[in-house]
């Protein structure tokens, strides 16, 4: 069996020194290892985005993307975007325009939103439409998505 | 379930190629891995080691070349870093449109083009494109160095004339020469196209020059497909004129001999008759180019 | 009529706060951060994992299996197949709620490529996986039959060779009817002299229409834990009917059901395609063998080949006057319901009361039969065997109505049944106003407006014999600070039951929404509920709730009385007036126990009495209008604008109840546009996973406009009923009669795609 690869990381803020077979995705880290089961494995192809955490700012499909490839770097999760408790605008407006049912694709629904914000604090709804298409939602006809993504971006705006 | 394997990082070229020599042949470059890991996950390839190129500053960086000014992308650029170049929005904007409709972000924020052209996956974006705009690749392994044109370096469907210790190193796209323009068009009913067209075309004295096509999805492997092109050749260079008219619809027939594949999106009647609808568009938007160019 | 605001419109009395507000979801926060648990991120102790072995043959005899080198493993525990758990005798192999066909692990025959042959328990997931890669399975191929017709045929092969067990749980009253080897069952619905109704009919038209086999894609996959601890059994999966897979688990391991406890936690998307029982029984199976606990998580692309939705060929044949009012209608459904039966002759049933819509009909014949075939099994799905007879049905009322030159609003408002009226006999009368729904998509649509050229709009309503059984209890307990916690069997999968619940109990206490709590779906800890699914909850464990509470207020007043010895007491907000005072109920509590301490216990129930006696408990109608675009060249449509109506008599949360409408519409537009299972002919799936497989997307959406109808006409608390489904039902008829209207093609088969719209003008061009 190949021997494992020292990586040192940082979750959230929070920096981790791992030891981890090379194979080993940044999905299966997080849920496995670090008790993040945030980020949610569906199509497992890189097309649905319910496994969506950030490395470095940038949206990585976490079923795809090898821990290894993580050393060294940051990667958030849906886990920190709420601060002491409180939600975060993305956040408060998920809630407030009922932007999920089932909510299986809203971890990774709220970090492509959150990389798109990040890059494009004011986005037009075409842009938001742009951002979260390689996220798949089966439940809410992605309207209420949008519209929150938008709101998020005007309480963004006005801070 | 991706198999367990061995991993090697190298830091610079000349480390990769002895990560390479240290194992017995059963290896893999990976930069992305947006394509290789997903077939490894899903049981049809399996490798003992795989060597890493994220580490390797040879393969970044996205320049013009000193003397024909032609757009050199790095072997570990990835698709997202091409879409938000400006050499590259300046020099190919076709290539940035197409890139902002490859699969989605995080394929784009972690898939290179390199590894998009090496794994030849028979409905590729970027390849077909970059047949019509006479790209290359360069392929460096221990032995030396090879500049290799796209059309013969994608040799099959998932099949390329890169020898498994070779390198890909970097992707190049000669500039645009005067009164030319470069589109790609795509009808895309899934995660991939269903069929598209690239089209570069040259024009002078206000008629079409010279043309290229290729198509993409509609045969085994993308192809340039010289006599469709050869229609357009001698057409007035505006879409509303009899001439360009009378040339679409010659090239369109063209298109008809093609050995088309049938496949999820459709028949190969259906996908011919969709590669000449795309190609129209492709053309239209290559004529506004390269009136821009003029 | 109000207009309460842009699309509301309300005629019923108003109910006590907090009925009928858009309070925030109560499992936002825990859904927005991370913090929702869902099966999938269950763990216990000394958990291993386990991994499945499937048939890559259709159909063929299993000859021999050797498991040695995957025994041999480093990290293997388990391997285990049919003859494994037969040779133990205290495991029944086959399950089926409806027709106990289905083998745990295939026995001996495998009936479609993706069959589970053998399951392997081992330290972790990978080693699992890879172990079962390493069985080795001798198969004998056998003839393949992967369509209705084919099935049917002569020299068909007999997918199941031997007679299956009829089930407890079919959810209906007649036997399993089969008069052909492959005919899983057969549902007939027959009334009227249909002979006499073509016989004088003005217009008759006949039609072969297509649904396709769809997969509901629940983005959590089936996934299920198991653990067996003092002869007791526990399983944590993602299901819609924990009650249900407790007692089908119970009968394979021959369980009383106080031994079983099955708990669904979140549930990550149901859509009916979580109804009833999938690998929970391989599951405790794997583990019972094991002697450990056990994780079993499918893929997606296994979760493909555990339960699709049934594909459809309808037959259909409907006879008007000239004035557009039905005759008749007659029709042949034939639904590909895969190698096992799961639900679907309650589909095939549903399916064949569905299909007339909701229209005063004097004749019909209606025919429905479920066909085994090679393919995955199929099973419930979102609108429940009505989609595919709606998108027939409906395309046949606006066909009738080009001919006859009348509207194809008018048409349908010649014929739907008044509220009241039953569409068939000894049925409940619709508890909807049609007519008026039909207004408001015409407004909504801007109907009498001329649309851009390439454009046109498109209406279809069907009206679905919805709610399943009304059997369900509650509990609620109201402790001594006068906060409650109320116990239902209903599943959050997405629909909002965590919120609705909690309103109701609220309202029907009198107190904050924030001092109520739900326990929802522990089979060990919450009171008995039949079903998620049927669009019932709302309504009939809301009546539950409702009963639960009174039963609470009841008990509450006579202590009351016993404590304060009062003359006088009176009802009141989140207590009671006793003697003039007002005592909240929590003091009522600890005034009864003398003490800071207690509580009471209100129960609850619903069964098939009362105002739930008459089937079915409601009608969930559908009222969709659609403005599409069709691009003539590439043979692309796109849906420019969607209006649903959520006739829903009181919306208890109205956001949850748009946001229903709209997932449901949506769903239905992918089915109309994209979405099919597509096998080859020698039963290989193509397009098993969801690059291939494709459901809307971000970029796909329409402009909407939700409308929500509140007559108070439900059988429900405040004139409630359910909601969820009726807005995918129409949707494929609605896009298909605006693309005839926009491109004078007739689609007769979903999902029209691209190819087929372009095949259609293709044979339009050649008869001009």
């Amino acid at each position: 069996m190949p021997e494992t690869i020292d990586i040192t990381l940082s979750v959230n803020g929070l920096a981790h020194e791992l030891a981890v077979q090379a194979n080993v995705t940044i999905a299966d880290l997080l849920r496995l290892e670090l008790g993040l089961t945030g980020a949610k494995i569906s199509c497992d192809m890189q097309v649905c985005g319910a496994c969506t955490v950030l490395v470095d700012g940038l949206a990585v499909s976490g079923c795809t993307y090898l821990a290894v490839d993580a050393d060294g770097r940051e990667v958030a999760t849906v886990e920190g975007l709420a601060t002491d408790g409180v939600l975060n605008p993305l956040q408060q407006a998920f809630i407030d325009h009922a932007a999920f049912q089932c909510g299986y694709c809203t971890p990774g629904m709220l970090m492509s939103a959150t990389a798109l914000l990040a890059e494009n604090p004011r986005p037009s709804r075409a842009e938001v439409i742009a951002g979260i298409d390689g996220n798949i939602c089966r439940c809410t006809g992605y309207l209420p998505i949008i519209d929150a993504v938008l709101q998020a971006a005007e309480a963004g705006a006005q801070r | 379930m991706i198999p367990r394997f061995a991993l090697a990082r190298p830091a610079s070229l000349a480390e990769a190629f002895d990560a390479w020599d240290a194992t017995d042949g059963d290896a893999s470059w990976y930069a992305g891995g947006t394509e290789i890991l997903q077939v490894m996950k899903m049981g049809l390839a399996r490798f003992g080691t795989m060597i890493d190129l994220k580490r390797i500053p040879e393969l970044r960086g996205i320049s013009l070349a000193a003397g024909d000014g032609a757009l050199v992308i790095g072997g570990s650029v990835t698709h997202r870093e091409i879409e938000v170049s400006q050499d590259v929005a300046r020099e190919l904007p076709g290539l940035v449109a197409l890139e902002a409709h490859v699969a989605n972000i995080r394929v784009r924020n972690q898939g290179t083009l390199g590894g998009n052209l090496c794994f030849a996956e028979p409905h590729s974006d970027p390849a077909t494109f970059l047949l019509a705009c006479d790209a290359r690749v360069r392929l460096q392994g221990r032995g030396g160095t090879r500049d290799v044109a796209i059309d013969q370096f994608i040799t099959g469907p998932l099949e390329t004339a890169r020898e498994a210790d070779e390198l890909l190193t970097a992707v190049i796209i000669p500039p645009a020469r005067s009164g030319e323009g470069r589109a790609y068009e795509k009808a895309k009913f899934r995660e991939r196209p269903a069929v598209s067209v690239a089209i570069r075309l040259r024009v002078q004295g206000g008629a079409i020059a010279e043309a290229y096509v290729s198509v993409g999805s509609l045969t085994d492997i993308p192809v340039l497909v010289p006599d469709v092109a050869a229609a357009f050749v001698g057409a007035q260079a505006d879409a509303a004129a009899g001439t360009f008219g009378e040339a679409l619809a010659q090239a369109r027939a063209r298109l008809g001999h093609l050995d088309a594949i049938g496949d999820l999106d459709g028949s190969p009647d259906f996908k011919r008759h969709l590669a000449g609808v795309v190609l129209g568009r492709a053309a239209i938007a290559a004529l506004s180019e390269a009136a821009a160019r003029a | 009529m109000t207009r309460v605001e842009p699309w509301r419109v309300t005629t019923r009395p108003t109910p006590p706060s907090p009925i009928g507000e858009s309070v925030p979801r109560r499992d936002g926060v825990a859904k927005v951060t991370g913090a929702a648990r869902y099966a999938t991120d269950m763990a216990v102790p000394g958990m291993a994992w386990a991994k499945v072995l499937r048939s890559p043959y259709p159909h063929a005899r299993i000859r021999s299996i050797d498991t040695s080198a995957a025994k041999a493993l480093p990290g293997v525990i388990a391997v285990v197949t049919a003859e494994d758990l037969k040779a133990r005798g205290d495991i029944n192999l086959y399950y089926g709620h409806a027709l106990t066909d289905h083998p745990i692990l295939a026995d001996g025959v495998v009936r479609y490529s993706g069959e589970a042959v053998a399951g392997v328990v081992a330290e972790d997931e990978l080693t699992a996986y890879e172990a079962a890669q390493a069985i080795l399975v001798d198969y004998e191929p056998l003839t393949v039959v992967v369509d209705v017709e084919g099935a049917l045929g002569s020299g068909a092969p007999v997918i199941h060779e031997k007679e299956a067990k009829q089930g407890f749980h079919r959810g209906f009253d007649e036997d399993i009817q089969r008069d052909h080897p492959n005919v899983c069952s057969t549902a007939v619905q027959k009334f009227g002299d249909i002979d006499a109704a073509f016989a004088g009919a003005h217009l008759v038209l006949e039609g072969e229409y297509r649904y396709p086999n769809s997969y509901a894609y629940a983005m959590e996959p089936y996934n299920s834990m198991a653990e067996w601890r003092h002869g007791g059994l526990t399983v944590w999966t993602s299901c819609q009917h924990p009650f249900m897979v407790r007692d089908d688990v119970s009968h394979v391991f021959n369980l009383a059901l106080a031994n079983m406890r099955v708990i669904a936690p979140y549930v990550g998307g149901g859509y009916g395609s979580k109804s009833y029982t999938k690998i929970e029984p391989l599951t405790a199976a794997l583990a019972l063998v094991a002697g450990r606990p056990v994780k079993l998580v499918l893929s997606i692309d296994e979760s493909i080949l555990t339960t699709r939705g049934d594909g459809a060929r309808v037959r259909i044949k409907t006879a008007f006057e000239a004035d557009g009012r039905i005759r008749g209608r007659q029709a042949e459904i034939l639904l590909n319901t895969g190698a096992y039966a799961e639900n679907s002759p309650l589909v095939a049933r549903k399916s064949a009361n569905r299909i007339s819509g909701p229209y005063r009909i004097p004749a019909l014949d209606i025919t429905c039969r479920a066909i085994y075939t090679n393919t995955a099994p199929a099973s419930s799905f979102r609108g429940f065997g009505a989609p595919q007879g709606v998108l027939p049905g409906e395309s046949q009322i606006d066909e009738a109505a080009e001919r006859l030159g009348i509207d194809p609003i008018e048409i349908r408002r010649r014929n739907v049944v008044a509220p009241g009226e039953a569409p068939w006999p000894k049925v409940r009368g619709l508890d909807a106003d049609l007519q008026a729904d039909l207004s408001l998509v015409a407004e909504a649509l801007d109907w009498a407006s001329t649309p851009q050229p390439s454009h046109a709009r498109g209406i279809a309503i069907s009206a679905s014999d919805a709610g399943s059984e009304p059997v369900s209890t509650a509990l609620i307990r109201i402790h001594v600070d006068g906060s409650a916690t109320a116990t239902i069997g209903t599943s959050e999968i997405g629909q909002g039951s965590a919120t609705v619940m909690a309103q109701i109990v609220a309202a029907e206490l009198g107190i904050p929404l924030e001092n109520v709590s739900l326990l929802q779906s522990d089979t060990a800890a919450v009171a008995y509920d039949r079903s998620t699914g049927a669009s019932r909850s709302t309504t009939i464990v809301g009546l539950a709730l409702q009963d639960a509470a009174r039963d609470a207020r009841a008990q509450l007043r006579e202590w009351a009385g016993e404590v304060w010895s009062a003359e006088s007491i009176e009802e009141a907000r989140g207590g009671l007036v006793v003697g003039g005072v007002h005592r909240g109920w929590g003091e009522i509590v600890g005034a009864y126990f003398a003490g800071d301490f207690g509580e009471v216990v209100g129960r609850g129930r619903v069964r098939k009495v009362g105002a739930t006696k008459q089937m079915p408990p409601f009608w969930e109608v559908g009222c969709v209008g659609v403005e599409v675009h069709v691009d003539e060249e590439t043979g692309q449509i796109r849906v420019d604008k969607l209006v649903t109506v959520g006739d829903v008599g009181c919306a208890i949360n109205p956001q949850l109840v748009e946001s229903q409408d709209l997932g449901a519409a949506i769903m239905g537009f992918g089915m109309a546009l994209t979405e099919e299972l597509i096998y080859t002919d020698e039963g290989t799936l193509l397009n098993g996973n969801i690059v291939e497989y494709r459901v809307p997307r971000a970029s796909d959406m329409p402009e909407y406009i939700g409308i929500i109808a509140e007559r108070g006409d439900g059988v429900g608390i405040y004139g409630a009923k359910g909601g969820g489904e009726g807005s995918l039902n129409p949707v494929a008829a609605a896009i298909a009669n605006a693309v005839r209207r926009a491109a004078g093609i007739r689609l007769r088969e979903a999902p029209f795609t691209p190819e087929r719209v372009w095949l259609a003008i293709r044979e339009r061009d050649a008869a001009k």
